[in-house]
């Protein structure tokens, strides 16, 4: 299967905004103007995250959903704020094709499984927020990279997939925003070992930091700062990519 | 609202009423800086000023900032002292105090590459590093400052810390009054005759008058006449007689004579005067500039992950002045983060809901230690104490001291605001 | 005369994407949630993402099995994506057993799972599963090995290689890409998800169809 080249967007609506470690709120301009672009130069899928929806506990961006769905022809996956049954059947109408889930998975892991079974594993992707601890694990968050949980990310990742998670997107919160390459040891702690499609997330600098990643078994990288602030076209990636022998969608 | 028979007792000299804000979210019972060595418990409080309109200074401030204020011709102004101070000759040409934290960072760097100015950087302590907190400033120096870091009589500052709590529920005064004094101090002794902090204080909210001159008033930070001098709402020389300070002790926390600062010509001004402050920016710049790292975790109180981020004490303090204010940690950050334009008012009434009066679980037992005052390491202290060990329950008891009642009510053995920002009607 | 789609809402999702790819198309498009609207549509979709058993369930609760296996009978163009792929066939082991719609002999299975995951998400390229199976439908000017997206764990297994239309290979497996019965034909890819390869299809669609 080709690697699954995302371009994710961070959400407080109505802008795209960057942080750094999921820290901040730089806007950078209007989502749709962005996702078009990358809908043109070929990318394969679409994340958009609420970043503040968990923190207000509120829903914003049905309208950003449907508005993306009127341009853009690849899967759209949706997260933040998404706590309820009911809020993954209003975002799958809206137009989104996945949903994606964490801090309502933890609060109430049982969420995983109802939602698998109403709308299919497919739908539901769960992102673990990962934060490195200094005895060399990991620690899954919530609320955006800000709440503690307790929870080892590892262990976490593997139970959400038993219960149902269709996806898992490995977001590494130490190293977003930062453009020094993904962690790769946290991403190596799972790829591999689930029997579900594991996307890495956090870090992406430049096509090497990519190319990494992808020969640890990952079946998709979500890409921001790279991508909004021109580091690099998707195109460029792609070309790369299937010049070192890793199978893309040209 | 019901009416009592008799007007509450308000402390501190705080406004009666409770108003907030309309723009933002702070409330009129927000203290301007004051002159800390004159701080006791009897001191009246000189708060946020709101206008006829129910906005506050910080926010007209932040109005001017956007709209009125020229920034080309303050960054001329910059310019100019620039060129006047600026030394090619192997010099430092001037001082930047800070912490390496966001602010401090900007600053230094800023001046240095883009202003072509040669600063000596100078730290006083943090009561309690952080990890993150230690290493920021380790990365602030190694993007290319000297640095002298001052670290104070860790058992005095102990002493002063509890002092500070005990009297005046006041635990960042010890590093507050050695902060301010750290700079002209160092300046003196470098012969360097300017000095630049950061954000200008009118920025939030300290008297606007303030804000049309860079120069801070020496009356800020220095005072002719030791007597008149208090720590911890302790007189320097009660801290002798009950509680073997020795004067020695006190050096680094004692205000420069304004004599030899006048002598040396020494000038304080805030970058923030000539340079469109952005602390969100600031946060920004100093990871793209320097590997600034926010905190691993949400700072309790609070939404912010970038926010003074390296003292432990931050956490009680922001706790201490929800006691006694109403004002906590998640107001402060939120205030700024609207005027700044990052949130809307909306959402920062949401955080205040949220977070603001978090009991700050992480670091209490490091903390409660750090209050203490035990008989071996202060052999003379400790018996001048009714309870020279600090633990949480203690530490909440001497909270309700502190109180004011028109700020708190008791419902059902809980301490409750009798006003919050997100049960205000619309007017 | 303006293309005209009709598009059955049945409660499971996912209708405004393929909503919009049609409306882009400049087709006009027609939500159908009763039998009335079915019997009188020209080009019928039956979208779909879910699970079989309440995909079934949403078109039991709006009387919609009879008109839909009326209409198919019909020979009018009916494309069934994804889900509605699936329900096109006669029964289903997606969460325990159940019937479908029965149009395409057949049933749902699991996906094979040797040496690949589940479920399968992602781009495939789709390849005809014999000579001429893309001929007369709306993949006749559809490259050979054309990307198209995925996302599914089950998929139609058709009881005879004649209603076989597509195929993909995932891993060592060659799975079903797109069944078809004369003028139904059920996509288990998202056109409207297919970038504009997709879009393509849904154009050759709307061009083939009489709306007279």
């Amino acid at each position: 299967m080709p690697l699954r080249i995302i371009a994710r967007l961070d959400i407080k609506a109505p802008n795209l905004v960057k942080g750094i470690r999921l820290e901040g709120l730089r806007v950078l301009g209007k989502p749709a103007e962005f996702a078009e672009r990358y809908f043109e130069q070929g990318v394969d899928e679409l994340y958009y995250q609420d970043i503040v929806a968990s923190l207000y506990e509120r829903n914003s961006i049905l309208d950003l959903v449907s508005a993306a769905a009127d341009q853009i022809f690849v899967p759209l996956t949706v997260g933040g704020g998404v706590r309820t049954v009911d809020d993954i059947r209003m975002l799958l109408r809206a137009g989104a094709d996945k949903v994606c889930i964490n801090t309502a998975a933890i609060r109430r892991p049982e969420l995983i499984g109802e939602a698998a079974r109403i709308f299919g594993t497919q739908c539901v992707v769960v992102a673990v927020e990962a934060i490195r601890q200094p005895g060399g694990n990991w620690k899954a968050f919530t609320d955006n990279g800000r709440e503690h949980t307790n929870l080892d990310a590892c262990e976490w990742a593997l139970r959400a997939v038993e219960l149902g998670a269709g996806e898992l997107l490995l977001t590494s919160v130490d190293r977003e925003g930062r453009r020094k390459g993904f962690d790769l040891e946290f991403i190596a702690a799972l790829a591999g070992k689930v029997g579900v499609p594991v996307v890495a997330h956090g870090g992406a600098g430049t096509v090497e930091d990519i190319i990494k990643v992808a020969r640890l078994g990952v079946d998709g990288v979500a890409l921001a700062s790279m991508l909004h602030y021109g580091d690099a076209t998707i195109p460029e990636i792609k070309k790369a990519l299937a010049a070192a022998g890793i199978e893309v969608r040209l | 609202m019901t009416q009592t028979s008799a007007p509450l007792e308000t402390k501190y000299g705080l406004p009666p009423e409770v108003r907030f804000c309309k723009t933002c979210v702070i409330s009129n019972q927000r203290p301007n800086s004051d002159i800390e060595y004159k701080h006791t418990k009897a001191t009246k409080k000189k708060t946020i000023h709101f206008a006829e309109d129910g906005i506050c200074d910080a926010c007209r401030m932040a109005e001017q900032k956007k709209h009125s204020i020229k920034w080309d011709e303050r960054e001329r102004q910059l310019e100019a002292l620039c060129d006047l101070y600026r030394r090619e000759d192997g010099a430092y040409d001037c001082l930047v105090p800070g912490s390496g934290g966001k602010d401090s960072f900007y600053a230094a760097h800023v001046l240095k590459y883009k202003y072509g100015m040669h600063p000596l950087t100078v730290t006083w302590a943090p009561h309690i590093y952080t990890d993150w907190g230690r290493r920021n400033h380790e990365r602030w120096i190694q993007a290319g400052f000297d640095n002298f870091l001052c670290t104070p009589n860790g058992r005095i500052h102990r002493l002063l810390t509890r002092l500070a709590v005990q009297n005046l529920f006041h635990p960042f005064q010890p590093f507050m009054l050695g902060q301010k004094f750290l700079a002209p101090r160092m300046a003196a002794l470098f012969n360097l005759p300017l000095v630049f902090y950061g954000e200008n204080e009118a920025d939030y909210g300290n008297p606007v008058a303030d804000a049309q001159s860079a120069q801070r008033d020496y009356a800020y930070f220095s005072s002719g006449d030791p007597s008149q001098v208090f720590f911890g709402g302790t007189s320097v020389a009660e801290l002798k007689e009950r509680y073997g300070v020795h004067p020695v002790d006190l050096v680094p926390y004692l205000p420069p004579n304004p004599e030899e600062l006048r002598e040396k010509k020494i000038e304080v001004h805030y970058l923030g005067y000539y340079l469109k402050w952005h602390p969100q920016g600031c946060y920004y710049y100093s990871v793209e500039n320097g590997g600034f790292e926010a905190s691993p975790e949400r700072t309790p109180g609070t939404y912010s992950k970038y926010n003074s981020i390296d003292d432990k004490i931050d956490d009680l303090h922001y706790w201490t002045t929800y006691v006694k204010f109403g004002i906590g940690r998640a107001t402060y950050d939120a205030a700024q983060e609207i005027r700044s334009g990052e949130i809307t008012r909306e959402e920062g009434v949401a955080l205040v809901k949220r977070f603001d009066g978090e009991w700050p679980a992480r670091f209490e037992a490091e903390l409660m230690e750090y209050l203490s005052i035990p008989k071996k390491e202060f052999p003379v202290a400790h018996g001048a104490f009714a309870e020279p060990i600090m633990t949480k329950e203690s530490f909440l008891r001497l909270a309700d001291d502190f109180r004011s009642p028109h700020l708190w009510t008791k419902e059902s053995g809980e301490w409750k605001l009798r006003h919050v920002i997100w049960d205000q009607k619309a007017s | 005369m303006k293309p005209r789609v009709t598009i059955i809402d049945y409660g499971a999702g996912n209708l405004h994407s393929v909503t919009k790819a049609f409306a882009r198309l400049d087709a006009d498009v027609e939500i159908a949630e009763t039998p009335e609207l079915i019997d009188a549509a020209r080009c019928l979709i039956l979208p779909g993402v879910g699970a079989f058993g309440e995909g079934m369930e949403g078109l039991r609760k709006r009387s919609l099995v009879e008109p839909l296996r009326r209409y198919a009978a019909s020979g009018r163009p009916l494309i069934g994506i994804c889900l509605g792929a699936q329900l096109l066939m006669e029964e289903s082991e997606e969460f325990g057993r159940h019937e479908g719609l029965g149009i395409v002999p057949g049933r749902v299975s699991l996906l094979p799972h040797a040496g690949v995951k589940i479920p399968h998400v992602g781009w495939c390229r789709i390849y005809p599963a014999s000579d001429r199976a893309w001929q007369g439908c709306l993949l006749e000017e559809t490259p050979v090995q054309t990307w198209t997206y995925f996302v599914h764990s089950f998929q139609c297994v058709p009881s005879d290689p004649l209603y076989s239309c597509a195929l993909a290979n995932y891993g060592e497996h060659a799975i079903t890409a797109a069944v078809r019965r004369e003028a139904v034909i059920g996509l288990q890819f998202h056109p409207e998800k297919s970038g504009t390869s997709g879009l393509a299809m849904l154009r050759t669609l709307l061009r083939s169809t009489s709306f007279s």
